[in-house]
């Protein structure tokens, strides 16, 4: 039952739609097996194209250097900075919350206000097995098109926020998590749930309603190998570890 | 099967092979984590799909069409733009949504302005996006995204 009630809670839309569909059935039957037939073909074409983009986003996390890339931002990093923010945004998986924490680290690390705003949007809307979803719905000609178009907007976007925020504007406080007892936290703001951490470390985290959390703070001695690979995993780096 | 998705299976299978015979762990550990993320979305994406079905089935084309493809461009880009500011869902689920709207003839034009806000305009991440960066670079960034988004979606219009 309780593992019922979680389904539920996790999968809101779905139960709403299928709650619509039984009333379909009621109060229209003539409409419900139309219904159906109309989703199969869309089940059938996602079917086609969701293995393609689960194993490209695995692959692209796999062998991209991310930490190349990042390492190339800087203050004087100029039109290349801008290229690499492009390509990190362009090989990122997640939603674009999950660019925060990382853009906050890279800025950090000197990125600048135009680069920023590039790794976030091309992070929302440029991504390779986006691409490929989007030629396969509306064809490859609307999507280059889109393509296209979005990229000189990102760049020009770049640039008129860097004409108007200067560094001092953004807050300065990082770590928003600093404030836990415990060598281990995790900012479950920014969790795209891929449940990575709680695969690699069971013992430590655990996925919670779809968010990772930190379920044990004392670390056995010994340099804890499962905690930094699942920190060093993190697609939007959100574990601080300090032992 | 298309011969652009049948490329692409195929780029991915051979990048696949070289991966699993290079550092099977790896791969298998990155296999592992967009696993776990596309699980996450799974019932959003089952979700949408029946709701296609739905909106097929009792919005009849002509309907579809009347509202977004011979009313005024400016007006249902504006309309459709907004919507996908406030939308929070995957943007690879809303492909095929649109994908049904323009198949029973809605303009393309309201429809690049929803994929575009839908995903690079936040409302409902607006407080953390400032939290992070504060609310001048926040609201900046999101009003010349949504700008750009009526400018990418009406040349879109143009162009194709």
């Amino acid at each position: 039952m309780t593992f019922l009630k979680s389904q539920l809670k996790n999968n809101r839309f779905l139960t709403i739609v299928i709650l619509a569909y039984v009333a379909v059935g009621i109060f229209a039957p003539d409409k419900f097996l139309p219904s159906l037939g109309n989703t199969w073909y869309y089940v059938k074409e996602m079917l086609i194209i969701m293995p393609i983009i689960m194993l490209l986003t695995s692959l692209i996390s796999a062998w991209v250097p991310k930490e190349t890339i990042e390492n190339a931002f800087g203050k004087n990093s100029g039109i290349k900075g801008s290229l690499f923010a492009f390509l990190l945004g362009s090989f990122s998986a997640g939603p674009i919350y999950a660019a925060f924490p990382v853009c906050k680290m890279l800025l950090s690390k000197g990125a600048s206000i135009a680069n920023i705003v590039i790794i976030l949007s091309t992070w929302a809307v440029i991504k390779i097995p986006m691409l490929i979803t989007e030629s396969k719905f509306l064809g490859p000609e609307f999507m280059v098109v889109r393509w296209l178009l979005t990229t000189l907007a990102i760049f020009l976007m770049g640039y008129i926020t860097s004409r108007f925020v200067k560094p001092e504007d953004l807050p300065t406080d990082d770590e928003t998590a600093t404030a836990v007892d415990g060598p281990l936290a995790l900012n479950s703001d920014y969790c795209v749930g891929c449940g990575l951490c709680a695969k690699i470390a069971p013992s430590y985290f655990k996925m919670i309603a779809k968010k990772a959390s930190v379920i044990n703070q004392t670390l056995p001695p010994g340099d804890n190998l499962a905690i930094k690979d699942a920190v060093a995993k993190c697609p939007s780096q959100i574990i601080r570890f300090h032992p | 099967m298309d011969i652009f998705t049948m490329i692409f299976w195929v780029i991915t299978l051979v990048w696949l092979g070289f991966s699993l015979k290079k550092d099977k762990g790896k791969t298998l550990k990155a296999i592992k984590m967009s696993g776990g993320m596309m699980k996450g979305i799974a019932g959003d994406i089952l979700g949408i799909l029946l709701l296609i079905g739905l909106i097929l089935t009792f919005v009849p084309p002509d309907t579809i069409k009347a509202i977004i493809g011979d009313a005024n461009e400016v007006f249902s880009a504006v309309l459709f733009a907004l919507l996908g500011s406030i939308t929070l869902i995957p943007a690879f689920v809303a492909f095929p949504l649109v994908a049904s709207l323009v198949d029973a003839g809605a303009s393309i034009v309201p429809i690049v302005a929803f994929l575009t806000t839908l995903t690079m305009v936040g409302v409902v991440t607006f407080p953390l996006e400032k939290r992070e960066f504060g609310l001048k670079f926040t609201l900046i960034r999101n009003s010349l995204s949504f700008a750009f988004a009526l400018v990418i979606a009406l040349a879109m219009g143009v162009i194709l």
